[in-house]
Order: structure tokens, then sequence, then C-alpha cells
């Protein structure tokens, strides 16, 4: 037992009154209703099925080596309106330079209650409801459609990395909207809660790169609500870090749209990263694409894995999942199954996932070519991850 | 330049080559022809130095080193070259950052300067030309999506960038048109010198009408059984192996 839910129970008694009188009445009876149901979840632990393959205690013990020039990702803000960025930090958002009229930026105590997007946390997700027990940041990001595609860059900026970080962003694109999301991380341990609330024949390209220390750890859960006619790239990187833990969830809630992820997963050293992508293709007509590439050196691990679930009905559904995996050492582990539950009659289905070494082959071409054994392995798995990369 | 004496080696399990012994002097070029299963391409593997080929006996001297004691990068980088007989694709690898890569790191191991892009480019370039090959070539991933003829003629383009001093080419001509069979040999004869020296590896006599060979041999059930002069190419075509069981 890790003593888990007693540890985000002690720290909601320990934020101080004043962070939360500021929010306002109804973000406090969500976070009321979070009290409420933790109390009542049991302790999380392995036979939770994301959980699997991570050793939650690691979310309870503060990293020994919390180094703050040690830090793998420096912040790289771009100044100018393209891309424009917005700053998370402990305050809420802020905008940098003017805010242009396609877009609207609320910090979580100027949030609307009406605007807030209900999401449903339960035993298997109860590291998630710790974010909405002890939410501290984030908010609203709404982008309206424009005529030329627009960037957005959203940058975390926290003091003292050894605390952990509740984040909320929840990004509504309205109809028509056309837009890239880049998602920078300067970690220290985060929980986040991401929402995409996709109008129809919106537009998104979000890139999310998670590139950690050994110390860092990062747990996400992505909520996509895609509409219809809409379009969606995902791309991910998931480099290093003590723990990542990253679920997407996509709800086709119309017809016509495609939504395509690529997940780049690399662990060293003791790294533990889970990537997990569940599609629901509640309607008809809608086609998902799964890529990973995942690569597991020294004594870490990696679980990922990709389920699709198409509901009776939801024909003409097109589903792909290609999951493929690399093991560089003896010690490291790797998970993965592609799992499909088809209630639908009519429906493309292709999953395939594989567990192997670099191939050898390759290497000895590569070698008889001139290049080193050490070089011809970094060209090789280049190789394996750019099958992953889609944007 | 190259002597191998009396090799035996194993591929996997299986003992392939059973005392080969070959000669090949500056300048040369020998056709190596022989039924199939004969131990062919294990000699060509073993020349450079795939891991799944294992020596058992005898020895392999290239310009007076022990060859079989070096890395297959370190042979490649003291002038041998395999044009492999199933060309290896690298998907989101392009050509260009192949071939520099491979010959800067040849360069660096011979303690030559690195080539710089530009350089490299011009000189490719060039090469193309010579070569009679395809512009795009350079920016497409290797070998991904090519076709059989394009995969042996991209092994004959890295041949003539990378320059080496003794090139095996293993049944580059199978699976070629007519014309490519001669882009090929072009390849071949344009790199023909007298410090250069070539071991080809044919089923067909029709290569050897446009690279003319030295010597021939005949390599079967793992070692030379018989050599002669172009003409034994000829002979072999009219008579096929039967005569090997006799
Ligand atoms: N990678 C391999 N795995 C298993 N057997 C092999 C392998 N390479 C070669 N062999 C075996 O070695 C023998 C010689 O093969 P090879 O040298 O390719 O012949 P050739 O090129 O003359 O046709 C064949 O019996 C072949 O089955
Ligand atoms: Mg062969």
């Amino acid at each position: 037992m890790v003593g888990l839910i007693t540890d985000w129970l002690e720290r909601v008694n320990k934020q101080t009154k004043d962070s939360i009188s500021n929010m306002p009445s109804w973000l406090q009876a969500k976070r009321q209703a979070a009290l409420v149901q933790m109390q009542m979840l049991n302790e999380p632990t392995r036979r939770l099925e994301s959980w699997r393959y991570a050793d939650l205690g690691r979310l309870l013990k503060a990293p020994s080596a919390f180094d703050s020039t040690n830090y793998g990702q420096q912040l790289n803000v771009i100044e100018g309106s393209d891309p424009v960025v917005i700053v998370v930090d402990e305050a809420g958002y802020m905008g940098m330079g003017d805010c242009p009229d396609w877009l609207e930026i609320r910090s979580l105590v100027d949030m609307h209650a009406e605007d807030w997007y209900d999401a449903t946390f339960d035993q298997e997700t109860v590291v998630n409801l710790a974010n909405s027990l002890l939410l501290q940041t984030g908010g609203l990001i709404r982008i309206k459609a424009t005529d030329k595609p627009v960037h957005i860059q959203l940058v975390y900026a926290f003091d003292e990395l050894d605390e952990w970080r509740y984040v909320r962003n929840q990004f509504d694109l309205e109809a028509g909207a056309n837009v890239s999301i880049t998602e920078q991380h300067q970690s220290g341990r985060i929980n986040a809660v991401n929402v995409y609330d996709l109008d129809s024949r919106v537009q998104l390209n979000r890139v999310q790169d998670i590139h950690l220390n050994s110390a860092e750890q990062f747990v996400s859960m992505n909520y996509f609500e895609v509409s219809k006619g809409v379009n969606v790239t995902n791309m991910n990187h998931h480099i290093g870090g003590s723990l990542q833990h990253h679920v997407h969830w996509v709800n086709f809630n119309g017809e016509g749209s495609k939504y395509k992820s690529g997940s780049i997963n690399k662990s060293f050293d003791n790294n533990q990263i889970t990537d997990i992508v569940n599609v629901n293709h509640n309607h008809k007509n809608n086609q998902s694409d799964i890529t990973h590439r995942s690569i597991a050196k020294d004594k870490s691990q990696i679980y990922n894995n990709a389920k699709a679930q198409v509901a009776i009905g939801a024909d003409q559904s097109e589903i792909e999942q290609d999951l493929k995996n690399i093991l560089l050492s003896s010690d490291a582990r790797i998970y993965s199954k592609p799992e499909l539950e088809v209630y639908a009659d009519e429906v493309i289905a292709a999953h395939g996932s594989t567990i192997g070494a670099l191939d050898d082959t390759a290497l000895f071409y590569l070698q008889s070519r001139g290049v080193d054994i050490e070089q011809a392995r970094e060209i090789m798995i280049k190789s394996f991850e750019q099958e992953a990369q889609i944007c | 330049m190259l002597k191998i004496d009396h090799v035996f080696a194993n591929a996997g399990e299986k003992e392939i080559l059973k005392g080969l012994s070959l000669e090949v002097k500056p300048g040369e070029v020998h056709a190596i022809m022989g039924p199939n299963g004969a131990g062919k391409s294990t000699l060509g593997n073993l020349l450079a130095g795939m891991p799944y080929v294992e020596p058992q006996g005898g020895s392999v001297e290239y310009m007076g080193q022990d060859l079989l004691s070096l890395e297959p990068e370190e042979r490649a980088a003291v002038g041998v070259f395999l044009a492999f007989q199933y060309p290896v694709e690298i998907p989101g690898v392009n050509n260009m950052y192949f071939l520099r890569t491979a010959l800067n790191a040849q360069r660096k191991y011979r303690g030559e300067e690195p080539m710089d892009s530009a350089q490299f480019l011009r000189m490719v370039k060039q090469k193309i030309k010579d070569m009679n090959m395809r512009d795009d070539l350079l920016k497409r991933p290797v070998n991904v999506g090519f076709s059989g003829g394009e995969k042996k003629r991209n092994e004959v383009f890295q041949m003539g960038v990378l320059e080496p001093k003794l090139a095996i080419l293993d049944e580059t001509d199978s699976g070629l048109d007519i014309d490519a069979l001669k882009i090929v040999a072009d390849g071949v004869n344009q790199l023909r010198s007298p410090d250069r020296s070539f071991i080809i590896i044919t089923h067909y006599q029709r290569l050897l009408d446009y690279i003319e060979p030295d010597f021939v041999h005949v390599l079967a059930d793992g070692k030379i059984v018989k050599s002669g002069d172009k003409n034994l190419a000829l002979e072999l075509e009219e008579q096929g192996y039967g005569w090997l069981n006799n």
C-alpha cells in the first residue's frame, strides 16, 4: 500500500485558504465533489489496467536528485505573433503580447461554470481524479475559425520543480478553426488534464513534447471530443523521466472525422513510460490511425497500447493500430497488445504489434559501408522512430 | 591484394566454405560462377565481415593485413566493398545522408578530413551524371520503394561514391533488364583501374559480355573447382553445371 490517497488528502488540507477562496464557488464545488469521491475510492495499485507496468510508489517519493540546472528541456519562448505563446504558471495563464481576436484565454479562476468540461473519473483513473481535487492552475483557451492556420505554443513555467503541479488545460476549438498547438513542458512533477473540445470541421495539429530528466514525472489524461468533419493529428514524444503516464481518450461524437496519432516513446536508465490510446468509434464513418514506436534501453520499461471500441451501428469505421517496439538491452521491458472491440458489421481494421531488436542485417549493411556499430544503431533507431513521426 | 588460403567457414550451423583458395592481384577482375547454394554469397559475406558467417580455418590476407580480424566497418575503411545480393531498406534515412555518413566515417578512420555537405553534394552530383543514375536517387530513403533493378543500381552507385579498392558484386546483374545491365557494367568499367580489383559473382554469362573478366572460377560445394579465362564462362553457359556431378 503506497499511501497515495492519504497523501493527496493531506495536500488538500495544506493548500492555503487564499488559493482556494480565489476560486469561483462552482469550481470549489467541483473540488468538493472530487474530495467526496476520492474518500470513497481505494488506493491505486498495479491491478489498475493502465498502471500495470508502472511503480505507483514513485509518485509519492520525492525524487532524490532534483537539480534545476539539470533539466533536459529549457524553456524556449518564441517571441512575436507566430506562434502565440501562452505561459502557464502557478497563477494561471499569461499571454505574451497582444491577444489576437481569434483567441480567448481565461485562467481557471475566470472560467465560467458552463464552459467547464466535466471529466468523470473512477477507480481506474483515480490518479487523474487527484487533478480535480488539487487543481491549481490552467484554464480555458478558446480558438475561433480564421482565414489562415494559427499556431499556439503553451509553455509551462513553474518554480520549485520538486512540487507536484496540478494543471488543467481546456482547449475549445470552434467550428472551422485551423490550429497547431505545441505543448512545451518544463516539467518537474506535473499532473495534467488536457481537454480538446473540437467542433465541426476543426483542423488540429497537436504536438506534445515531453523530454524529462531521470527525476522528473509527468502524468497526463488527454480527452479529444471530436465532432463531425474534424481532422486531428497528434504527435507525442515521450522521452525519459522517472515516470511518465499518458492516457488519451478519443470520442468520435459525429461522422466523417479522422484522428491520427504518432507516439515515440524512448526510455533508458530506470525510466518508466506508459502511453495508452483509447478510441471510441461511437458513430459511423470515422477513421483512427495510431502508430507507436517505442525503444527501451538499460533497465527501463514501457507499456504502450492502443484500444479501439466500435459501437453497434458505427459502420464504415476504419481503424489502424501499428505498435512496434525495440528492446536494446536484456533488462529492458516493453508491453504492448493492441485491442479491438468491434460491435459494428462493416469495419476495416488492421492491427499489429511487434517486439524485437534492431535488425542485424541492416546493421551489417551500414557497417559494411564504413559506419561503426554504435552509429549504425543510432541510425537504425532514427529510422525506426520516424515511422511514428506523423507531422 | 587479396589472398584467400584454404578458407573454411560456416553460415549459421552449416559448413559452407570448405577449403577455398583464391588470389586476386591489383587491377584484376575475377568472375565467380556456380550453382545455387554453392557458397558464392557466403564467400562475399565472409570477406565483408557478416557476423552470421563464421570462419573456421584458413586465412584471408588483404593488402598485408589479416582481413578476418577486422570489424566490418574497418574493412570498408581499408577499401573492401560488397554490393549486396539483397540490398537492405532503411526507411527514413535518405541516400544522401547515408552515403555522406558512410564516406566520412571511412575518411575519419583513415585520418582524413570529413567532407562538408557542399563538397559532398558536388561530388555525388558529378557521380550521378557519370554513372547515368537518376537525380532523385539522393533524396529517397535508402532502397525503400526501389524496384529490384534500382536497388542493384544503387549498390553500384554507392560503390562509385565510396571508391573501394576491392569491390565484390554479389549477383548485381540478377533481375536487370539489358539497359540496367549496361548501366551497372558501365559503372564497374569506369572504376576499373590498375590498383582496383573486382570479384564479380554472377549466375549468367551475359554480364561478362560487358565486363570482361581476367579470370573465371567455378565455385561448387564450398571450393573453387575450376578456373580459366573468359571462355570458361561461355562453356558454362552452354553446358550448365551438370558435369559437376560426374
Ligand atoms: N542466412 C542464412 N541462413 C541459413 N542458411 C544460409 C544462410 N546463408 C546461407 N545459407 C546456406 O548456405 C548455403 C550457401 O548459400 P549461399 O552462399 O547463399 O549460396 P549461393 O550464393 O552460391 O547461392 C545454402 O545452402 C544456404 O541455404
Ligand atoms: Mg547468392
